[in-house]
């Protein structure tokens, strides 16, 4: 089990309680991106590229508190920009974890280790660390060598301190199926707590059918990496949503299950699409027409099967009903069935 | 897992360009233009103040359609109603423009190398390596 019994239960109330309350949609993740700044610049990542004066501004650790208390998600990612640039990261994440959020801390690791003495180890705290592969791969990836080897050491400075470490990879069309199986052993060998794991998300104006194929194409590759699965091998994520990355089920997108907070406000309608801001949170679920967005309804999302938009998706399968709790305890006991 | 392979076309990169709109329609295709742009614009108003700076936001509809700029060089932002423009001029380096995954790709392994390594300078010079 990769995730610790004491968060499953806080979110299992969570998600009961909004179905007790008859809320439709619901938050199960806040992504605050405190700033957008990074120290890599990784090819093709769509995250980072804004005029000096931009990258320059940071949430305030008031902001971030105020929106992870207005959301009221139990689950809280910060993802960016590289979060651990920013000077008042340990304040923010202290915060939150007196709030009793489940933080994930989304670092690349190269100042995790530099940085450790200003965190304290708390079940509330994740560092969740960017690697997309075994060396060649990850360092190909974020354009630089020698980082793979730093995020290692890091990962190990900090499980040897007591944290909680989880990695977090996205995989692409061109992973080879065999490299990211060996990767994984590499992962658990370390001994991180569990992985997660995500397509990455392309916007391609192109005719429906490519779209199509393309998302044929995202879930072999996940069916080839995720078959056959080895005892050893944790997962922090939702079981359903790994079957949905396989092709064994379908899911509609939950834009709202993942909503994200940065320096513009309230992003519409997801993580990985920027149509407008809102104000409050209230606003956002309020006034976005969510109707518009997902994959059938909107060619910015055709091809997308990313976690922000689908692992809410797989959650809301469990609780949703009896069949779907057990589909789940299924996928979890029996993961090759 | 905070990546995403912007496939947005390389071609046709709106930096250079200056928009005069001739009626509401064209002014509301502009502003559209100027949110979507990852770079500074320069604003010209009705009052003769011309300002730069980035686009974040918009409300396009609405008894009074408006803007919202992170000015350059100030903290705040500021709201500019759409009747209020005169002229979008595309101004600031467009900060995506060749940054795809297929132009990475395509780079020679000497350019790739060298603009790595102008990144981790840049990072190293403010203290983030």
């Amino acid at each position: 089990m990769a995730v610790p019994v004491s968060q499953m239960y806080q979110v299992v109330k969570y998600v009961l309680t909004q179905k007790v309350k008859g809320v439709k949609r619901y938050p199960l993740v806040l992504m605050i991106e405190p700033l957008f700044r990074c120290n890599l610049a990784c090819a093709g990542c769509g995250k980072i590229q804004y005029p000096e004066h931009v990258l320059d501004k940071r949430l305030t650790p008031e902001q971030c508190w105020a929106a992870a208390e207005e959301c009221g998600a139990p689950i809280v990612s910060i993802p960016g920009g590289e979060p651990l640039i920013h000077p008042e990261m340990p304040e923010i994440v202290r915060g939150l974890v007196e709030r009793k959020k489940y933080v994930y801390l989304c670092t690349n690791a190269i100042l995790l280790e530099r940085k450790l003495d200003e965190y304290r180890p708390s079940r509330y705290l994740t560092f969740s660390i960017h690697m997309d592969g075994l060396r060649e791969e990850h360092d190909m990836a974020v354009c630089r060598d020698g980082v793979y080897d730093a995020a290692v050491k890091a990962i190990r400075a900090a499980l040897k301190r007591g944290f909680r470490v989880t990695t977090n990879t996205t995989l692409f069309d061109d992973a080879h199926p065999e490299r990211v199986r060996a990767f994984f052993d590499e992962m658990m060998a370390l001994g991180v707590e569990g992985m997660m794991i995500s397509p990455g998300y392309s916007y391609q104006k192109a005719p429906d059918q490519k779209n199509f194929l393309k998302r044929n194409r995202t879930r072999e590759l996940f069916a080839r990496v995720l078959s056959d699965r080895k005892r050893g091998w944790r997962f922090n994520q939702s079981p359903l949503f790994l079957e949905f990355l396989m092709g064994k089920r379908d899911y509609e997108c939950t834009p709202w299950g993942n909503p994200t907070y940065n320096v513009f406000g309230w992003q519409k309608p997801c993580y990985l699409l920027q149509e407008g801001y809102a104000k409050t949170f209230q606003e956002l679920m309020a006034d976005t027409e969510w109707n518009r967005y997902g994959t059938g309804r909107n060619e910015k999302c055709a091809d997308c099967m990313v976690h922000c938009g689908y692992e809410a998706s797989a959650v809301e399968d469990t609780f949703g009903s009896w069949s779907g709790f057990g589909r789940t305890v299924k996928a979890t006991l029996l993961p090759n069935a | 897992m905070t990546d995403s392979k912007n496939h947005s076309p390389e071609a046709g990169s709106l930096e250079g360009r200056v928009f005069r709109p001739r009626n509401p329609k064209e002014l509301a295709e502009a502003v559209e233009q100027a949110f979507d742009y990852r770079g500074d614009v320069t604003l010209k108003l009705r009052t003769g103040e011309t300002i730069e700076g980035y686009i974040f936001n918009r409300t396009p509809t609405g008894s009074r359609p408006c803007l919202q700029l992170f000015p350059r060089g100030e903290l705040g932002e500021r709201i500019i109603a759409y009747e209020d423009v005169v002229s979008i001029a595309f101004t600031g380096k467009d900060t995506a423009s060749g940054k795809s995954w297929e132009a990475w790709v395509a780079k020679k392994e000497s350019q790739r190398r060298a603009e790595s390594a102008q990144a981790a300078a840049e990072a190293k010079s403010r203290g983030h390596l």
